[in-house]
């Protein structure tokens, strides 16, 4: 386990290495660094606060920096390497976001952690309601063998019937009912995909048209600390595009999604599910993972901290208890979720 | 987990009105967002002509009036989140003097409550309606203390089970359970059975829902002190508590308007009702039924 002696050397040496116009690792060291500047430094106070400080190294101390941004004040890594993941309401500050936190600890280290990420499929499980998954943004056959079944029946006839619930560009409305369920869906999938994040369509169907874009940002611009944390991998980083048709409310919603990630130093790694379209349920969602290695009872392991957030119109009605009831519906599917991932891959001791 | 997901069925219709139907809530003191919310609830209806009857006594031809007008303020606390506001609600009745029922039945209160949650799954409220439960006039002895007991379970984003008890110390049963379940059974449908408003919905689009179901009404009044109805039989009514309890069944359609407010516009047909002094054993009962028709208005902010 990186204990927390090692911190305060550690800050010290960054703090001078900073002056030398070295990087600075974590938001922990932050806080040493600008209390030893000089005041005649302000230009690197606001330096400090630049993207590419945010990922650790494993030298620093894992469940500090975990504090810094999360909602996890403290963890016992020993603890949590024995227990269930630990999801929690993660704050959202919009009206339309719903955001959960989890921390758990897998039993290895976070370059085969992120490898049985990568691998996992949701869609062998039927719980989790994950019909199709697949890692592509431009092979959209398998939606011409879309499975039957009433999520997918809704979908299918909410296209034929050019159903306003459908979240489409005025220019995509005009595409449908088109030929087929799945040529038309492959045409506006793959113009979407082509589109990329920053310059989705908007979503005219809904009031005001909402631009899945701005949803992102909005929900990563709503939590300043993650935000930070991970702005060097969501301003870069490698990624691979996939998509999916699952359900939402047993209403069948086809996705477009981007993973990607980034190896920070001491072996850390900051994962990016970027889910920018949807073709109903909710407007767009990211999820965002910081692995970083630890040693637990003198086994290589991974602190896993999880960020799911959301931005739905559902979510906007909803006041006092009705959104409390939608966060702990949200955390129990995201427990699930965790749950089910962990049992695959082998994540729980 | 680069996939799935599979987000949230976001349990987004916990949409009952009524009080068992609404126990659901969680303490959470990061209160950046909402720390403060306002709702706003309108609600009217009109029910056509029916007669009640009392062994030989009829009271016929009778229409009803009924206005419910609630704001509550909801602040975000440690402990959870406070439902603190004011509720009145008035029956009319358009009846001939002398009958042994009054015309008018009203009520005005305080409304203090609580919803937390004891877990992810478990959700609470407590809740007390301290006011006066009147006839015409508002007297001190009208003053009571009806509070609701309960909780969700939510056992998953389509399914939850809700239960819990209403007392009422100056009811024929001062303790009454309650509950039922939603289930959201196939994409557009939901099930909602849960007293005292079960109901089949069916969502047409994202704006708009038509329902169909029951409304089970009941609540307890003291009458005025110079309420004499008729004198002769079985003897003084005056102060005497008044159990008025009500069926609807009908049908309706919920209209979305932007993110704040929906609109209710409802019909149908009134089965049943009950006029029950219960401590004297006077009891007037429906003979026939009468259509209603319903419009409401509820706003959150």
């Amino acid at each position: 386990m990186v204990g927390r002696d090692s911190v305060e050397p550690l800050a010290v040496n960054v703090c001078k290495a900073f002056t030398l116009g070295i990087d600075v690792p974590s938001r922990k060291m932050e806080t040493h660094t600008c209390r030893l500047m000089p005041r005649s430094a302000p230009l690197f106070a606001a330096l400090l606060t630049l993207p590419f400080v945010a990922i650790s190294t494993a030298r620093g101390d894992a469940a500090a920096e975990l504090a810094s941004f999360s909602v996890f004040p403290k963890v016992d890594l020993a603890q949590l390497s024995k227990g269930d993941a630990k999801p929690v309401r993660g704050g959202s500050a919009g009206p339309r976001y719903l955001s959960v936190q989890t921390v758990y600890v897998a039993p290895f280290p976070p370059a085969e952690l992120l490898a049985k990420m990568r691998g996992w499929n949701p869609a062998r499980h039927p719980e989790l309601k994950v019909y199709l998954h697949i890692d592509s943004g431009t092979n959209f056959s398998a939606l011409q063998n879309a499975p039957d079944n009433s999520a997918v029946r809704y979908l299918t006839n909410a296209t034929s019937q050019r159903s306003s619930d459908l979240q489409l560009s005025a220019a995509e409305m005009k595409l449908l009912p088109g030929e087929n369920f799945a040529s038309v869906w492959t045409k506006i999938l793959s113009g979407r995909a082509q589109s990329g994040i920053s310059s989705q369509p908007p979503y005219d169907n809904t009031t005001p048209p909402v631009r899945p874009g701005e949803e992102l940002n909005g929900l990563l611009g709503s939590q300043e600390k993650i935000r930070k944390q991970f702005s060097g991998l969501l301003s870069g980083g490698k990624s691979g595009m996939y998509w999916e048709l699952l359900s939402v409310d047993e209403q069948g919603v086809l996705t477009l999604g981007t993973f990607s990630s980034r190896t920070g130093g001491g072996g850390t790694i900051q994962t990016a599910n970027t889910r920018y379209y949807a073709s109903g349920g909710y407007y767009a969602g990211v999820t965002l993972h910081q692995l970083w290695p630890v040693q637990v009872e003198g086994r290589a392991s991974t602190l896993v901290w999880r960020g799911d957030m959301i931005s739905s119109a559902s979510v906007a009605s909803l006041r006092g208890i009705e959104r409390i009831a939608a966060e702990s519906t949200m955390i129990k599917d995201i427990s699930r979720v965790v749950s089910f991932f962990r049992r695959d891959t082998g994540s729980v001791r | 987990m680069k996939k799935s997901l599979r987000l949230l069925g976001l349990s987004l219709a916990l949409v009952a009105t009524h009080s068992f139907a609404e126990m659901l809530e969680a303490p959470v003191d990061d209160g950046d967002i909402d720390p403060l919310a306002f709702e706003f609830d309108f609600h009217g209806s009109f029910i056509g002509g029916a007669d009640v009857k009392r062994q030989t006594l009829e009271i016929t031809d009778f229409t009803e009036q009924n206005y419910l007008g609630r704001v509550l303020i909801l602040p975000r606390t440690k402990v959870g989140i406070l439902r603190l506001g004011a509720e009145y609600e008035i029956y009319d009745f358009d009846l001939p003097a002398g009958v042994q029922v009054p015309n008018r039945l009203q009520s005005a209160a305080l409304i203090i409550g609580l919803d937390t949650k004891l877990s992810d799954s478990l959700l609470v409220r407590v809740e007390a309606k301290p006011g006066y439960y009147s006839g015409r006039d508002f007297e001190g002895q009208d003053f009571n203390v009806p509070f609701i007991m309960g909780g969700t379970y939510l056992y998953s984003s389509t399914l939850q089970f809700v239960f819990g008890i209403a007392v009422d110390l100056e009811a024929q049963y001062p303790v009454l359970p309650g509950g039922g379940f939603r289930w959201k059974f196939a994409p557009q449908w939901v099930l909602n059975a849960t007293a005292p408003t079960p109901r089949l919905e069916y969502e047409v689009n994202r704006a708009l829902t038509l329902y169909a179901g029951a409304d089970i009404r009941w609540k307890n009044f003291r009458v005025d002190n110079d309420f004499v109805g008729d004198p002769g039989d079985p003897g003084d009514l005056n102060n005497a508590i008044l159990s008025y309890s009500e069926i609807r069944t009908g049908g309706g359609v919920i209209w979305k308007i932007g993110e704040a407010c929906k609109l209710t516009v409802e019909g149908g047909y009134l089965p049943y009702r009950e006029f029950d002094y219960h401590r004297t054993n006077v009891r007037y009962e429906s003979e026939g039924g009468a259509p209603y028709g319903s419009i409401s208005l509820r706003a959150s902010f």
